[in-house]
C-alpha cells in the first residue's frame, strides 16, 4: 500500500502502479466474494422465488412475475449448464438443498457480483484519471459487507448491478472517446456505443429499476451532445451525426434487444403453468396443456349458445353461479353470482334473446348476437337468469346486487341486459375471445362488473360480482371464452391466439398491474427510503444456526452519507466562488497535478456520481409500492464513488495549506488511515455476510457483542 | 405611467385613462425616468431590476412610493377596475342559486357548522380556508344548526347561503384583475395582459369553482398574489423590495394554510428569490452586503409563512374547544384537553399507575382501540388447520366497554387494593395485567397468533394442566420518560409492554379476527419491538379499593368519576400532534369515484365533475373548462417548450435571436409561468389517491397566463423582424377570431356553471363535445 502512496502521482503513464492497484483490488474481490460461497447449503431469502422461477424455465412451464425475464433466464441457463434439473421445489427459505445442484447458479450470480468491483474501478478511472480516488472509491465498495452479502446468492440483484456497472462504464468510456474527438461513425466509437446500448437493454430486462440507469445514460448523452454542440470550431453536422449514431445505438438497438429477450421468454415458456390465470384467453390459447390450446369454437356468438364469460381484469375469473342463495341480510335472498378463477361447469351460461324463452329466430338456428342487442343470460346448470335490482351489493355498498333469478329461464324485466362491444359500433357481431364486451342492465343502466373483493365464507371465498352505475369501470369488460353451439362452423383457437406483439404488450400490462398491486397492507412493517442511507435496519437472509444478515458496513455507509452532505457544501461553495471571481475579474488557481485530474475534473466526476446517486434514490420516495432495503444498493455504488473522489479532493486541498514536505506526509498518513479503517471495519462486520452462529449480539457472550451500534439492528 | 406603455406600443387597442391625483412634478419625473430607461435598454440591455425600477405598479397605493416621497400617489387603472367589475358581475350573479348543497359544500359546510358550534374536528387539510368561510357565515349570523347530510339536499332559510359563498366568489373575481396585474409585469404589451385577464374571466372552470363554498379560488388568489409580490420584490431595491417580499411571504403563508398544494407555489417563490440572488452573485457588490441581503430575504421567506401557518392553527385550536365526533383520531391526552368527551371522564383520576390500578390501555397511534378480552377462547383449530392455545381471547376493541378494564399487579403481591401511599409502577418494572371482569392474566407464549402467524399469540391465561406454564410477566418500558425511574402516568406516558420470557412487545397487528373473534382487531406479541403499533397508553384510570372480587366487578361496572381538574396540554403539544396526525392520515376517499380522473387526462379535459343536479329539472352544475382556451393552453405549453429548446441550442452555437431585453422577459416568463405550471402539475402523478379535475386548477391558472405570454412573444417576434412583419395583421385577426370563439364557448357552457336553466336532452347532447363527458339526465316518467 505504501508503495502506491509514494507513487501518488496519478499520471496515466505510470502503468505499473495502475496494474498493481487493479491487481490488488481484483485479488481482494476474488478472496472476499468466493470465500464460503456455497454456505449455507439451504435456500436463503428470495432464492426461494428466483430458484423456483429458474426451475420453471428449465421445465418450460409458464408463470407470472413482476420483473422482466432476463435475470431469471440467465439464472436458469447457468443452472441448466451446470446440471441442475429443475426438480428442487424451493419451497421456503431454510430448506436444505440435499443434493440439488444449486452450486452453479450461486457461483454464476457471485461471479457477476464480483465483476462489479473491477468494473467500478475502470469506471472511476475513466471518470477521474486519478488512481488515488479510484482506489479509495473501489475499496469502499469492496469493503461493504452489505454489498458482499447481496451479491452472493441466487438473486436478481447481482445481475442487475453487474449490468448497471457495465452501463456506467460504457457511458464514461463513450464520454472520453467523444471528448477526444473521435469520429461519430468510427468503428471504435460504434463498438463502445453498441456495448453501452446492450448493457442498457440487459439492465432494463432484469428489473424495471434499470430505468434509472437509462435516465442517467440519457442525461450523460445529452451532456455529451451539448459539449459537442458548444464547440464552435466544429460544424453543426458533427452534432447531428453524433445524435444519429446515439439514437440508433442507444435507443433502437436496446429496444430490439429488449424485445428479443421477451421473445426468448415467451418461446421458452411454452407449457401451461400456474401463471395462466393472469392472462387473457387469447394468450392462454398459446400454452400447451391449457384447455384453450388446440380447442375450437364458433367464431361468432349466436343466440342459444352455451358460453363462459371471462372478466378482462388481470387475474379475473369466470362468471359463475351455484345452487346457494345470498344469506339473509345481504340483499335479496336469491341465488349467488360470483366470479370463479377455475374452470367449472357452473361457469356456463346460455345466451337467450330477451323476448322470451324461444328466442328470436329460433328456427333458422344461427341468429347472431350483435352489439346493442338486448338479451338474457341463463345459468346452464340452475336455469336461473342473470338478474340485478336496486339492492346493495354484498361488499360494495355503492353498487347493485347481481343475483340469479327466475325458474327455468322465466324471470322478469330485470333480467334484460344490453350487450355492447367496447370500442365497437352497434350491430357488430360478437366474436369469441376477441371482442371485449360489456353487459349493461337495461332498467338500472349499470354495468355487470366484478369488484375483485373476496366474498366471505358463505360465498366460498369467490369474488363479488355487482352492477356498477359507473359505466366506465375498467372491470366491466368481459370476453366469451368457450362457445358451444353446433349450428355454426367451428374454428380452431389458433386463430384467436395472440400474436407475439400482442403477448408482449399484454405481459407488460400485467406486470405493471402486478407492480402497482404490491401495496403495503395496514400494520405491515415496510422499509422506508429514509432508513436506507443511514443503514437503519437490515434484512435477514438466513436464520437458524447459520445466520446471515444483510446490513451495510456502517463505517462505509455513514462516511458515504457525510460525504454527500460535504459534496453539496463544496459544490455550492465552488460555484459561488467561481461566480464571484468572474464578477471581479480574478482567476482561480487550480490544484491540478498531472494532466486531466485537476480539481475541476474531480468535481465534475463527483457531480455525476451525485447525479447518479440521486437518480437511483430519490424516485423511491415517490413510490407507493412495497419497498425493500436492497433497493438502495444501486445508489450505493454511486455514493461510494462520490466518497472516493471527494476524499482525495479534500485531502489535496488541505495539503495546500501545509508546507511541501509536511503536506506530503500528512496526505499519505490520511490515505493510510482511510484505507486501514475501511479494511478493519470490513473485518469486524464480515461475520454478517459469512454467517454467524451462537447467541444474538445483544447478549454479552456473542461473537458480535459490542457491534450492535444501533438499537434497530437485529443480528 | 400607463401612458408610457400605450405610447410605446402603438398596437395597443385599449386606450387607458389614468386618473392620477399626483403632483405634476411627480408625473414629469416618472416620464423622465421612463425615457432614461428606454435609453438604457438600447445602450446595454440592463437587467430587469434596474429597468423595472420605474415601471408602474398599479396598486391603488404604492407602499414603496410613500416611503420614498412624501407625496401620496393614488392611481386608478381603468382596465383594472373594468376587469374587476366584469368579474364581480359574472361571479356574484345569482349567487344563492342553486339553493342546494353542491358537491364539496357538503364537507366545507359541515366544517363551518362545527366551527360555529366550537366542536373539534379533524381534517387532513389546514384550516384557513374553512375559517374564512366560517367568518363570512358568522357575520351573516349562521348558527351551525344545519345538517349537511348529502349532496343535493336543499338549504333551509337558516343558512345564509349567499354569505357562505361570497368569500370564494370575491376571491374568484379578484383573480381576474390580479392576472392582469401579474401579466403587466411579465409580458411586453399591455394588451396581452388584458388578454390574459379576459381568458381567466371567460374560463368556465374558474367561474364554477368560485361560485360555491370551495377553497380553490381562495388558494389560487393567494398563490398569484404571492408570486406577484415576490416578483415585484425581485425587481425593486432596498426597502421597497423588503415590503413587497413581506407581502408575498404573508400571502404564500395563507396559500398553504388553505391547502397543502399551496406549498408548490411557495417552492416557486423560493426558487425565484434564489434565482435573483444567484444573478447578483456575479455583480461587483461587496460580499458582506450580498450575504446580508440573501439572509434577510430567506429569513422573511421562511419565518413569515411559518408564523401565519402556526397562527392559523392557534386560531383553529382555540376556536374549537369542545369534544366532538372526530376525537378518536387523536391521542387520549389531546382528547382529554377538550371540553366534554373524554375530559369529563378522565378529570380527577389519579396520575400514577400503581399496583392495584384499574386501567384501560389504548393503542396510541393509528386506529383507536383499547386492549380488550372477553370470556371466549381461541378456537382449537383455525380454518388453515393451525392449532391455537385454546385460551381466552385478547383483542383490540374500538369501542368503550367494561371488558377493556385491566388491573395492574406486581407479581409478588397478592392483595389488589392500592396501598397508601400508592406503590407506583416505574420504568423497567415487571408487572402482570389482570383482566378486570375475568381476573385472568395477560399472557403470551410460543404459539402462532391467529391471523399473523409470524408473531406470538397473546391470551388471558387459563391453566389447562397441559405443561404450558403461564408466561404472564411484562416489562414496562416508558418511551417518553424523562428519567430512568420515571413513573407510569395515565394518559401522558407512552408505554411498551415487553413480554419477559420472549422479549416480544405487545402489539396491535392491524388485522381483523374472523367471526369467532367478533371481527375485533388482533393483538399479538411481536419480535420487532420498535414498531409504533407497539405503543400503548393508559386512558381511564382509578385505584382498586375493594379486596373482594365481586366488589371489584361491581366497582368496574358502576364506575363514575367525579371530575375536578382538566388535563392541560400546551398549544405546541397539540399543534405538533395535529401535524403528525395530518401527515400520517391516509384518506379513505372512495376509490373509483365516478367523476375521478387521472393527471394525464387533465390537459385534454377528458373528464368533468358533476357538482349538482336539480331535483326537479335538468338544470345542473358541472366543473368543466372552456375547451377552446384549454386546448390553446396545452398547445402553448408545447410551443413554449419548443421555443426554449430552440433558443438554447441556437445560443449554444452563438446565434443571438432576441435582444437582451426580450431574452430577459422570455426567461422570466419561463421561470414563473412555465416552471410554475409544471411545479403545480407534475407532483400529482406521484400521488396515490383519488384525484379530481379541480386539483389541476392551481396549475391551470399558470397555463392560461403562459398562453397569453406565448401570444405576446409571438407578436413581439412578428413586430421586430422586418421580413415577417406583414403577418402581424393576420396574427391579430386570428387571435381576435379565436377570442370570439372563446367567449362564445364560455356563454354556451355558462349554464353548467350557474345551473339556472332547465336543459333538454338536445341541449345536453349539444354541449357534450366529448364522448367522455358525462352529463346527467333525469329519467322521463
Amino acid at each position: 500500500m505504501t508503495e502506491i502512496k509514494k507513487n501518488r502521482s496519478a499520471s496515466s503513464s505510470n502503468n505499473k502502479i495502475w496494474w498493481l492497484t487493479f491487481g490488488i483490488l481484483c485479488g481482494g474481490t476474488l478472496l472476499t466474494r468466493f470465500y464460503k460461497v456455497l454456505e449455507p447449503d439451504h435456500v436463503c431469502w428470495d432464492e426461494t422465488h428466483f430458484g423456483k422461477m429458474a426451475s420453471w424455465y428449465i421445465n418450460r412451464t409458464f408463470f407470472f412475475d413482476v420483473h422482466p425475464p432476463l435475470g431469471k433466464m440467465l439464472i436458469a441457463l447457468s443452472g441448466k449448464l451446470t446440471g441442475y434439473d429443475g426438480k428442487f421445489p424451493f419451497e421456503k427459505p431454510g430448506d436444505k438443498y440435499d443434493g440439488a445442484r444449486y452450486e452453479g447458479m450461486r457461483i454464476f450470480c457471485t461471479t457477476l457480483g464480483a465483476l462489479i468491483i473491477p468494473l467500478t474501478f475502470l469506471t472511476m478511472w475513466e471518470m477521474t484519471k486519478s488512481i488515488d480516488s479510484t482506489f479509495i472509491g473501489t475499496l469502499l465498495l469492496l469493503c461493504d459487507v452489505g454489498f458482499l452479502t447481496l451479491n452472493r446468492y441466487i438473486l436478481l440483484d447481482p445481475i442487475l448491478l453487474f449490468f448497471m456497472s457495465c452501463s456506467i462504464y460504457g457511458v464514461f468510456k463513450v464520454r472520453s472517446l467523444t471528448d477526444s474527438g473521435l469520429e461519430p461513425f468510427s468503428t471504435r466509437m460504434l463498438c463502445w456505443q453498441l456495448y453501452l446500448g446492450a448493457s442498457l437493454a440487459c439492465t432494463m430486462s432484469v428489473k424495471f429499476v434499470g430505468l434509472f440507469v437509462v435516465l442517467f445514460v440519457g442525461l450523460r448523452t445529452i451532456a455529451d451532445l451539448w459539449n459537442v454542440l458548444g464547440d464552435l470550431s466544429k460544424p453543426v453536422s458533427l452534432t447531428i451525426k453524433h445524435l444519429i449514431g446515439r439514437s440508433i445505438t442507444l435507443i433502437l438497438w436496446p429496444i430490439v434487444l429488449y424485445v428479443f429477450f421477451f421473445w426468448i421468454h415467451l418461446t421458452v415458456l411454452s407449457k401451461s403453468g400456474n401463471g395462466d390465470g393472469f392472462y387473457s384467453s387469447g394468450f392462454q390459447a398459446r400454452l400447451e396443456g391449457n384447455s384453450l390450446h388446440n380447442a375450437s369454437a364458433p367464431r361468432v356468438l349466436a343466440y342459444g349458445a352455451i358460453i363462459t364469460l371471462k372478466n378482462h381484469r388481470t387475474g379475473g375469473g369466470y362468471l359463475h353461479s351455484h345452487h346457494h342463495l345470498y344469506p339473509a341480510g345481504v340483499g335479496a335472498r336469491q341465488q349467488q353470482i360470483t366470479t370463479y378463477t377455475h374452470k367449472d361447469d357452473n361457469n356456463r351460461w346460455q345466451v337467450r334473446a330477451w323476448g322470451g324463452a324461444a328466442g328470436a329466430g329460433g328456427a333458422g338456428g344461427a341468429a347472431r348476437v350483435r352489439s346493442g342487442d338486448l338479451l338474457r343470460l341463463t345459468h346452464a346448470a340452475s336455469a336461473r337468469n342473470l338478474h340485478s335490482h336496486r339492492e346493495r351489493a354484498p361488499l360494495s355498498p355503492k353498487l347493485l346486487q347481481v343475483t340469479g333469478y327466475g325458474e327455468d329461464g322465466v324471470g322478469d324485466a330485470n333480467d334484460v341486459w344490453k350487450v355492447i362491444i367496447s370500442g365497437g359500433k352497434d350491430g357488430d357481431e360478437i366474436q369469441t375471445v376477441r371482442s371485449k364486451i360489456m353487459f349493461v342492465h337495461y332498467l338500472q343502466a349499470c354495468a355487470l362488473t366484478t369488484t375483485g373483493k373476496q366474498l366471505p365464507k358463505w360465498g366460498f371465498e369467490q369474488q363479488e360480482v355487482a352492477c356498477n352505475p359507473n359505466l366506465r369501470d375498467k372491470n366491466a369488460l368481459w370476453n366469451v371464452e368457450d362457445n358451444i353451439f353446433d349450428q355454426l362452423p367451428k374454428m380452431s383457437f389458433e386463430v384467436y391466439a395472440s400474436g407475439f406483439l400482442e403477448r408482449l404488450f399484454e405481459s407488460h400490462a400485467v406486470m405493471l398491474q402486478g407492480n402497482a398491486g404490491l401495496k403495503p397492507k395496514e400494520g405491515e412493517v415496510t422499509s422506508q427510503p429514509w432508513q436506507w442511507p443511514i443503514n437503519y435496519r437490515g434484512q435477514f437472509f438466513s436464520g437458524s444456526a447459520h445466520r446471515i444478515y444483510l446490513l451495510g458496513n456502517p463505517v462505509v455507509w455513514w462516511a458515504n452519507l457525510a460525504f454527500l452532505v460535504i459534496f453539496f457544501i463544496v459544490f455550492i461553495y465552488n460555484s459561488v466562488r467561481e461566480k464571484r471571481a468572474k464578477a471581479f475579474g480574478k482567476k482561480i488557481q487550480e490544484t491540478g497535478d498531472g494532466d486531466g485530474d485537476g480539481d475541476g475534473s474531480l468535481l465534475n466526476a463527483a457531480g455525476w456520481s451525485c447525479a447518479g446517486w440521486a437518480l437511483h434514490y430519490v424516485p423511491f420516495w415517490a413510490m407507493g409500492r412495497v419497498l425493500y432495503f436492497h433497493h438502495y444498493f444501486p445508489a450505493l455504488v454511486f455514493s461510494s464513488m462520490l466518497t472516493g473522489i471527494l476524499t482525495v479532493y479534500l485531502l489535496r486541498n488541505l495539503r495546500r495549506y501545509l508546507s511541501q514536505e509536511l503536506g506530503k506526509t500528512a496526505y499519505q498518513c490520511a490515505m493510510g488511515l482511510v484505507i486501514s479503517t475501511a479494511v478493519y471495519s470490513f473485518y469486524l462486520f464480515s461475520p454478517l455476510a459469512y454467517g454467524m452462529n451462537g447467541p444474538l449480539s445483544n447478549e454479552p457472550n456473542s461473537t458480535m457483542a459490542g457491534l450492535k451500534w444501533l438499537e434497530s439492528w437485529e443480528f | 405611467m400607463v401612458l408610457k406603455k400605450s405610447t410605446e406600443n402603438k398596437s395597443s387597442k385599449i386606450s387607458n385613462k389614468v386618473i392620477a391625483l399626483s403632483e405634476p412634478e411627480k408625473g414629469k419625473c416618472s416620464l423622465e425616468n421612463a425615457s432614461t430607461t428606454c435609453k438604457r435598454e438600447v445602450d446595454d440591455g440592463a437587467p430587469a431590476e434596474n429597468e423595472n425600477e420605474t415601471m408602474e405598479s398599479m396598486q391603488p397605493i404604492d407602499v414603496g412610493e410613500i416611503i420614498k416621497s412624501v407625496y401620496l400617489t393614488v392611481e386608478i387603472d381603468v382596465v383594472f377596475v373594468g376587469l374587476l367589475l366584469m368579474a364581480l358581475c359574472t361571479r356574484l350573479y345569482n349567487l344563492e342559486e342553486p339553493k342546494y348543497i353542491v358537491f364539496d359544500e357538503l364537507h366545507y359546510g359541515r366544517y363551518v357548522s362545527l366551527y360555529a358550534k366550537g366542536v373539534f374536528f379533524f381534517d387532513a387539510h389546514p384550516p384557513l380556508g374553512k375559517q374564512m368561510l366560517y367568518l363570512a357565515g358568522q357575520m351573516a349570523g349562521y348558527d351551525g344548526n344545519f345538517t349537511f347530510d348529502r349532496i343535493g339536499s336543499p338549504y333551509t332559510e337558516s343558512v345564509p347561503v349567499k354569505a357562505l359563498r361570497i368569500v370564494p366568489a370575491i376571491c374568484g373575481s379578484l383573480l381576474v384583475p390580479l392576472s392582469y396585474q401579474l401579466m403587466l409585469e411579465i409580458s411586453t404589451y399591455q394588451i396581452t395582459a388584458f388578454l390574459a385577464a379576459a381568458l381567466v374571466l371567460f374560463e368556465n372552470c374558474f367561474l364554477a369553482q368560485s361560485r360555491f363554498m370551495l377553497l380553490e379560488s381562495i388558494q389560487i388568489l393567494f398563490s398569484l398574489f404571492g408570486i406577484l409580490c415576490v416578483l415585484k420584490s425581485t425587481r425593486k431595491k432596498n426597502i421597497a423590495s423588503v415590503i413587497w417580499l413581506c407581502f408575498g411571504a404573508l400571502s404564500l403563508g395563507c396559500c398553504f394554510s388553505i391547502k397543502y398544494s399551496g406549498l408548490y407555489t411557495y417552492y416557486l417563490a423560493i426558487f425565484l428569490i434564489g434565482r435573483q440572488m444567484w444573478k447578483r452573485i456575479d455583480q461587483t457588490e461587496s460580499t458582506f452586503k450580498l450575504c446580508l441581503s440573501a439572509l434577510w430575504r430567506f429569513f422573511i421567506l421562511i419565518f413569515i409563512p411559518l408564523l401565519v401557518y402556526v397562527g392559523v392553527f392557534y386560531a383553529h385550536l382555540s376556536m374549537l374547544p369542545k369534544a366532538g365526533p372526530h376525537d378518536s383520531v387523536m391521542t387520549s391526552a389531546f382528547q382529554a384537553s377538550l371540553k366534554g368527551g373524554l375530559a369529563s371522564i378522565t378529570k380527577g383520576q389519579p396520575l400514577h399507575v400503581s399496583h392495584g390500578s384499574q386501567i384501560t390501555l389504548r393503542h396510541s397511534h393509528g386506529r383507536t382501540c383499547w386492549l380488550h378480552s372477553h370470556a371466549h377462547v381461541y378456537p382449537v383449530r383455525y380454518s388453515d388447520a393451525r392449532g391455537s392455545s385454546h385460551q381466552q381471547q385478547v383483542t383490540c376493541y374500538s369501542f368503550k366497554d367494561v371488558n377493556n378494564w385491566w388491573i395492574v399487579k406486581r407479581p409478588d403481591q397478592l392483595s389488589l387494593a392500592v396501598s397508601n401511599p400508592p406503590d407506583a409502577i416505574r420504568h423497567g418494572d415487571v408487572v402482570q395485567l389482570l383482566h378486570g371482569i375475568t381476573s385472568r392474566a395477560l399472557n403470551s407464549h410460543d404459539v402462532a397468533a391467529p391471523v399473523s402467524p409470524q408473531s406470538q399469540e397473546v391470551s388471558c391465561y387459563i391453566d389447562y394442566n397441559v405443561s404450558m406454564p403461564a408466561q404472564n410477566l411484562w416489562h414496562v418500558e416508558i418511551i417518553n420518560r424523562e428519567s430512568e425511574d420515571s413513573t407510569w402516568d395515565s394518559i401522558r406516558s407512552m408505554v411498551r409492554l415487553i413480554h419477559v420470557d420472549s422479549g416480544s412487545a405487545l402489539r396491535y397487528s392491524g388485522r381483523q379476527l374472523p367471526s369467532w373473534g367478533f371481527h375485533q382487531h388482533e393483538v399479538v406479541a411481536d419480535k420487532v419491538i420498535t414498531h409504533q403499533d407497539t405503543i400503548w397508553n393508559v386512558e381511564e384510570h382509578r385505584y382498586t379499593k375493594a379486596e373482594d372480587r365481586r366488589e371489584r366487578e361491581r366497582e368496574l361496572v358502576s364506575a363514575e368519576m367525579i371530575p375536578t381538574t382538566v388535563t392541560q396540554l400546551s398549544f405546541w403539544e397539540k399543534f405538533l400532534e395535529l401535524q403528525y396526525k395530518m401527515i400520517s392520515h391516509s384518506p379513505d376517499a372512495p376509490q373509483g369515484h365516478m367523476f375521478a380522473s387521472e393527471p394525464a387526462e387533465w390537459p385534454m379535459l377528458v373528464r368533468s365533475i358533476a357538482y349538482w343536479l336539480s331535483p326537479n329539472s335538468n338544470a345542473q352544475v358541472h366543473l368543466i373548462g372552456n375547451l377552446v382556451t384549454w386546448y390553446a393552453g396545452t398547445i402553448s405549453v408545447l410551443i413554449f417548450g419548443a421555443l426554449l429548446a430552440v433558443y438554447a441550442i441556437r445560443q449554444r452555437r452563438a446565434y443571438v435571436d432576441l435582444p437582451p431585453y426580450a431574452a430577459q422577459k422570455f426567461y422570466d416568463a419561463g421561470c414563473i409561468l412555465f416552471l410554475g405550471y409544471w411545479l403545480h402539475y407534475l407532483p400529482y402523478f406521484f400521488m396515490d389517491r383519488t384525484l379530481f379535475l379541480h386539483h389541476y386548477l392551481p396549475a391551470y391558472i399558470f397555463k392560461i397566463l403562459l398562453l397569453a405570454y406565448v401570444i405576446d412573444h409571438i407578436f413581439y417576434i412578428l413586430c421586430i423582424s422586418e421580413k415577417i412583419k406583414p403577418f402581424t395583421h393576420v396574427f391579430i385577426l386570428c387571435i381576435t377570431i379565436w377570442m370570439a370563439y372563446v367567449i362564445r364557448t364560455y356563454k354556451m357552457f355558462s349554464v353548467l356553471s350557474y345551473g339556472n336553466m332547465d336543459l333538454t336532452e338536445f341541449d345536453l347532447l349539444n354541449l357534450r363535445w366529448k364522448d367522455t363527458w358525462d352529463f346527467i339526465l333525469h329519467k322521463k316518467n
